[in-house]
């Protein structure tokens, strides 16, 4: 068996959204390198309601990496120091015995600490109804392969479609932007002809919400790129400006 | 109209205004530039050069209202946005790192825009109040184009000013152009190389270029 670590935590202690918040630094112990960092926190929490004191919240469901629930900024690196890594699959071998670890929620306006190091992010949500779906007709399943995809569209649409919305890239982005998970959700639907009756309106309203709930803009430094852990590409930004001059010229508003 | 005020008033917008207009000044630049290399072809092309431009009674004024305001929209625009991406994260984190390979320079040009940005301005308003307006040396005034610009290059201090001026708007350029590219849409895996390249060989010829002027006239023309 490998040997275990002690590790120093400083996390971001918050008891409702109105509070002020601190950072409190704790102490663990026997940490397993193969443990996850979920895992890690599962240790602090058990040890914080054994002394009596509130355990951490964190955001968490699948801990399969494809839910996006996790989040946190770790060390200052969302979701961790690894790439394309969710932090419910990051490995504790990835950090050192006596390592100091900085936990920090996402931070962005449109992202309220709601308590702790679990932000609200029903902003994505009210994106998403604004456009990020299709109209279909119901009645029976259609066949399989009845509409004509090329192979490189239903690649690229795909690519998009793995954002997992977690906000990585919000957090990561010097400006708070949401760009890259727009583009991916507007990209996905874009590409495909299951997407065209709505594609006009749907990059029009979904930018519309992004900017009324408050993201920043972007300024194409790609940190969203490195920091997504499902590898969404800022090719996709290129095609949402793209969805959006093609929507301003031929849209009727 | 209202949709086109619309569709530049958005975040994606307020983008596509800050490049359409770099591109445009971009443009300028290399129109400058190229009529400032006639300072090594000789006195008296440059001076012919200078000339006709300022001959042009008509479209002079016109070149010049219509700079100035891709300049100001460049400008307000950039104000604008960079005050509403600070206001987009109003608690910022404790500790930052990036995930991006380590690039060649201290800080990337994307991250520096707005600082790179200001002494550019700093160093336009400098380079106006020199040549345009006279106001550090009314004397020049007198003297031909060719021995105005060695008059005032020559000074070791502007010569200074004017390189560190050059290489911030290099650097400036370096991130827009391959960022105008990209809020333009025009991002193709077949380009992308070569829009990189041309980003960075127009920002090593804008930064060299126009700092070879004050080294030409402090080490070749100094009194």
């Amino acid at each position: 068996m490998s040997p275990t670590m002690s590790l120093t935590l400083k996390v971001w202690r918050q008891a409702n959204p109105t509070s002020a918040g601190e950072f409190r630094t704790y102490k663990v112990h026997s940490i397993s390198p193969d443990q996850s960092f979920l895992e890690m926190l599962d240790v602090l929490n058990e040890q914080l309601i054994i002394n009596g004191e509130e355990p951490v919240a964190f955001d968490h469901d699948c801990r399969e990496g494809i839910c996006g629930m996790c989040s946190l900024m770790i060390n200052g690196q969302a979701h961790g120091p690894e790439r394309k890594t969710t932090t419910c699959q990051l490995h504790m071998r990835k950090f050192k015995d006596g390592d100091t670890i900085v936990i920090e929620p996402w931070r962005a306006k449109p992202f309220p600490v709601l308590r702790d190091l679990v932000v609200d992010r029903s902003a994505f949500d009210r994106i998403m109804t604004k456009g990020g779906y299709v109209t279909v007709n119901t009645g029976n399943a259609p066949d399989g392969n009845a509409i004509l995809i090329p192979k490189e569209n239903a690649d690229k649409a795909f690519e998009a479609a793995t954002c997992i919305g977690c906000g990585a890239c919000v957090a990561a982005c010097k400006n708070a932007s949401a760009m890259l998970f727009v583009s991916a959700k507007v990209s996905q639907l874009a590409l495909l002809p299951q997407g065209q009756p709505e594609r006009t309106q749907r990059v029009q309203g979904m930018v519309a919400q992004m900017d009324s709930e408050g993201f920043g803009g972007c300024t194409n430094t790609n940190e969203c790129e490195a920091a997504c852990p499902v590898g969404i590409s800022v090719e996709n930004i290129a095609r949402l400006n793209r969805e959006y001059i093609r929507a301003t010229v031929v849209g009727l508003t | 109209m209202s949709w086109v005020i619309k569709a530049f008033s958005s975040s994606i917008g307020k983008k596509l205004v800050m490049a359409i207009t770099g591109l445009a000044l971009c443009g300028f630049l290399a129109a400058h530039l190229g009529g400032n290399l006639l300072l090594y072809v000789g006195a008296e092309q440059y001076n012919h050069y200078a000339e006709a431009l300022h001959s042009q009674k008509l479209l002079l004024p016109i070149a010049e209202v219509g700079l100035l305001l891709l300049f100001v929209m460049h400008l307000v625009t950039a104000v604008r946005t960079t005050l509403e991406n600070r206001a987009a994260r109003p608690i910022g984190y404790e500790m930052r790192q990036s995930k991006l390979p380590p690039g060649p320079f201290l800080k990337p040009a994307s991250s520096v825009m707005y600082g790179t940005g200001i002494v550019v301005l700093l160093f336009l308003l400098l380079h106006l109040s020199d040549f345009k307006f006279e106001l550090r040396n009314p004397a020049v005034e007198s003297e031909t184009p060719f021995a105005k610009a060695q008059i005032l290059l020559r000074d070791p201090l502007t010569a200074i000013v004017y390189i560190i001026g050059s290489f911030a708007l290099g650097y400036h350029v370096l991130h827009g152009v391959q960022s105008a590219f990209q809020t333009l849409g025009f991002n193709h895996p077949k380009y992308n190389s070569g829009v990189k390249t041309l980003s960075t060989l127009f920002a090593l010829v804008v930064a060299l270029g126009f700092s070879s002027f004050p080294l030409w006239a402090w080490a070749f023309h100094s009194k």
